[in-house]
């Protein structure tokens, strides 16, 4: 079994990450940063030259475990994943706490964990792996709405991971079988044992999907998350979750109606929103709504468009992040209300952020063309006309407000005389590979398409669907424009279904003053007498015995002890020789202790 | 700063009139474009996507605000009080 695990062919990326994170503390400076770059290149290589199979299969008590198993689609996860790792790296080499990076390191090691696991329990075990390292992601901020936020955000992960467990529990006792299999869920609601396990399953995994009214905590939590924090974030929790959702559940009804309501919600709530951080976080939300629509379908074209949709999506949205990341970095503020004339200082920044901007609205030439246009394909090609509308009046709401309102107010809106600069050189750096990617995937999309899971005859550049996107995306802007005014931000932020758990509870508040006079003098009284005073009998019975026996006991034991110390004190006469005749005579003792045992 | 100087030339008024000039070309093209793939009615009518995605975006600004404004939308402080 370790033979397998240190083939040669298959070498878990997850090992690279998880043990190579250990060394983070202990190295310094140029080295460190040296160490973590090669560490992440490592991984992708691992993940390059792996064979497709089953691998690092363990029994653990009556289960068996799989930790490695490799087919096309975990591949193409683990491709982006791995890529995201050292993009992620650089972007943040020039952070100094060692906690941040070694978060970030977990965090990326779990997620390639659930991408291989082959059977549910590994999978838990790397989906928990996740949310307990992403969480200092956000808690290194170290404000004291990031620890509010972070706490909110382990809350909602740890309810959906319980979820899942049920569900996960539910599944073995009826089938008996741990290995993650195709469980689609059929309805809205459950209708017996196996259906209710596949259900559960589902809730557990669109938690992480962030699909709403269980998606709070993503606008809550990322915006929250350090700067670099964030750029991770945007890449892995919703994109594993897609990945368990196409093995799990691909083909269940339900997810096309969430997720064309999510592509819509992301939208509207970006409208409203002045945070830019927090703006992109709602449009993760409209984004992954594509995917998990995708992943209702079911279709072999639906579920490549997807897995090509994740993948360009990691590139572009993290792109986003890092944009407006850089811009709080420097000037210590992401509101729009607050921003405004920076592409005199920052206009290198500004560029990568508008072609990640034009990336994610699926603009001909850029990588979200090639991508999106398979999933929406698939929904006109099964005549689900009200979802394909749907989904394209979501890519205008996307191109409105991450390519022009992000931009816009900015880099342009109202020159607030911010005196900035271009961030570090690496964190440039990071931007322009991204940049690269967004757009060699938008012209050389065929090495994509042949990663993805299903053969795909598809071509994005048809003369009409170009002119198509051009119209949608063109008259968008018009319409941008047009009602520029309208747009100005206000310092507001929106309330999201998380106003249940953190405002509605405090109508159960209402009810503590009468419960705690009920509890007073009620219950109190009660209980003074059925309980305390019987037990208090009992104590006094047993506080003598206590005092006469045990202390008796203890007080010998203790003047025994004195006496004898006493005595040894007359040993300890601080002079060398006499402890090391001591030493001699003790070594002899030993000797002759251990012959006559012998 | 070349850079600079590009993004400033950018950003004068011909720009606009440029702009202007491309929406009406696009749905002149519009009328001539040949149509492989017919999904349903809209994929027939000369300039849809053009109307289509005027219209989405007007929507989604108009109905958002209302949202926002009859209650969605709180102080910054909101949480906090």
């Amino acid at each position: 079994m370790i033979s397998e695990i240190f083939n040669i062919q298959f070498f878990h990326p997850s090992i690279f990450y998880i043990l190579g994170g250990l060394l983070i503390p202990v190295l310094r400076g140029k080295v460190k940063q040296g160490y973590m770059l090669t560490v992440s290149v490592l991984a992708f290589i691992s993940v390059i030259n792996m064979p497709l199979g089953n691998y690092g299969v363990y029994e653990f008590l009556s289960w068996k475990l799989t930790f490695g198993e490799v087919d096309k689609l975990s591949k193409v996860f683990a491709y982006i994943f791995t890529i995201m790792g050292i993009i992620g790296v650089i972007y943040s080499i020039h952070v100094k706490r060692d906690g941040e990076h070694f978060a970030a390191f977990y965090y990326v090691g779990g997620s390639l964990g659930v991408i291989f696991a082959g059977d549910f329990l590994s999978l838990f075990l790397f989906w928990e792996m996740m949310a307990f390292s992403s969480v200092f992601l956000v808690w290194f901020r170290k404000s004291p709405s990031s620890v509010d936020s972070g706490f909110r955000y382990l809350l909602w992960h740890v309810a959906g991971g319980l979820i899942l467990l049920a569900g996960i529990i539910l599944q073995y006792s009826v089938s008996g079988d741990l290995s993650i299999q195709y469980l689609p869920f059929h309805g809205w609601w459950p209708t017996d044992l196996q259906s209710l396990a596949s259900y559960l399953i589902i809730i557990g995994f669109i938690v992480n999907a962030a699909v709403p009214p269980l998606g709070a905590w993503l606008p809550d939590a990322y915006p929250a998350a350090t700067v670099t924090g964030a750029v991770f974030m945007s890449a892995f929790t919703t994109k594993t979750a897609v990945y368990a959702l196409i093995r799990v559940s691909a083909g269940s009804e339900m997810l096309i109606i969430l997720g064309v309501i999510m592509a819509i919600y992301g939208v509207v709530y970006a409208v409203l929103e002045n945070d830019a951080r927090r703006l992109l976080a709602y449009h993760i939300i409209s984004q992954v709504g594509y995917m998990v629509a995708g992943v209702g379908l079911g279709t072999q074209m639906a579920i490549n468009g997807v897995v090509a949709h994740a993948f360009c999506h990691i590139l572009y949205k993290s792109l986003l992040f890092m944009g407006t990341g850089s811009v709080l970095y420097v000037t210590g503020t992401a509101k729009l209300t607050k921003l405004g004339g920076l592409y005199k200082t920052m206009p290198r920044t500004m560029i990568y952020t508008i072609i990640g901007g034009l990336s994610i609205s699926a603009f001909p030439l850029f990588s979200g063309f090639v991508s999106k246009s398979i999933t929406v394909a698939a929904f006109g090609e099964a005549h689900l006309t009200w979802a394909f509308l749907a989904l394209m009046l979501a890519s205008a709401g996307t191109f409105l407000h991450t390519g022009l309102k992000i931009p816009y107010f900015i880099w342009f809106g109202k020159d607030q005389g911010i005196k900035a600069k271009e961030p570090p050189w690496n964190m440039e750096l990071a931007m322009v590979i991204c940049s690269l990617f967004c757009i060699g995937l938008g012209i050389f999309y065929k090495p994509l398409y042949a990663l993805l899971p299903y053969p795909l005859h598809f071509e994005p550049y048809t003369a009409y669907h170009t002119w198509e996107t051009l119209q949608v995306l063109l008259f968008t802007q018009l319409g941008f424009f047009l009602l520029l005014k309208k747009l100005w931000c206000k310092d507001t932020i929106s309330v999201d279904t998380d106003w249940f758990p953190r405002k509605g509870v405090k109508v159960f508040m209402r009810f503590t003053k009468p419960l705690a006079n009920l509890e007073y003098k009620f219950i109190g009284e009660i209980y003074e007498y059925i309980i305390q005073k019987p037990i208090m009998g009992v104590a006094k019975i047993f506080k003598t015995i206590d005092t006469v026996i045990v202390d008796g006991a203890f007080n010998g034991l203790g003047q025994l002890t004195l006496a004898l110390s006493r005595k040894m004190q007359k040993t300890q006469s601080g002079q060398i020789q006499h402890y090391a005749m001591l030493m001699v005579a003790g070594f002899i003792a030993l000797v002759i202790f251990v012959m006559v045992l012998s | 700063m070349k850079l600079l100087k590009l993004i400033e030339t950018i950003k004068t008024k011909v720009t606009k009139k440029l702009a202007y000039g491309i929406l009406v070309l696009l749905i002149v093209f519009d009328l001539i474009i040949p149509r492989h793939e017919v999904h349903f009615f809209g994929d027939k009518i000369p300039g849809f996507w053009s109307v289509f995605g005027f219209i989405a975006c007007v929507l989604i600004i108009i109905v958002s605000k209302w949202i926002g404004r009859i209650g969605l939308m709180q102080d910054e402080n909101y949480y906090d009080k």
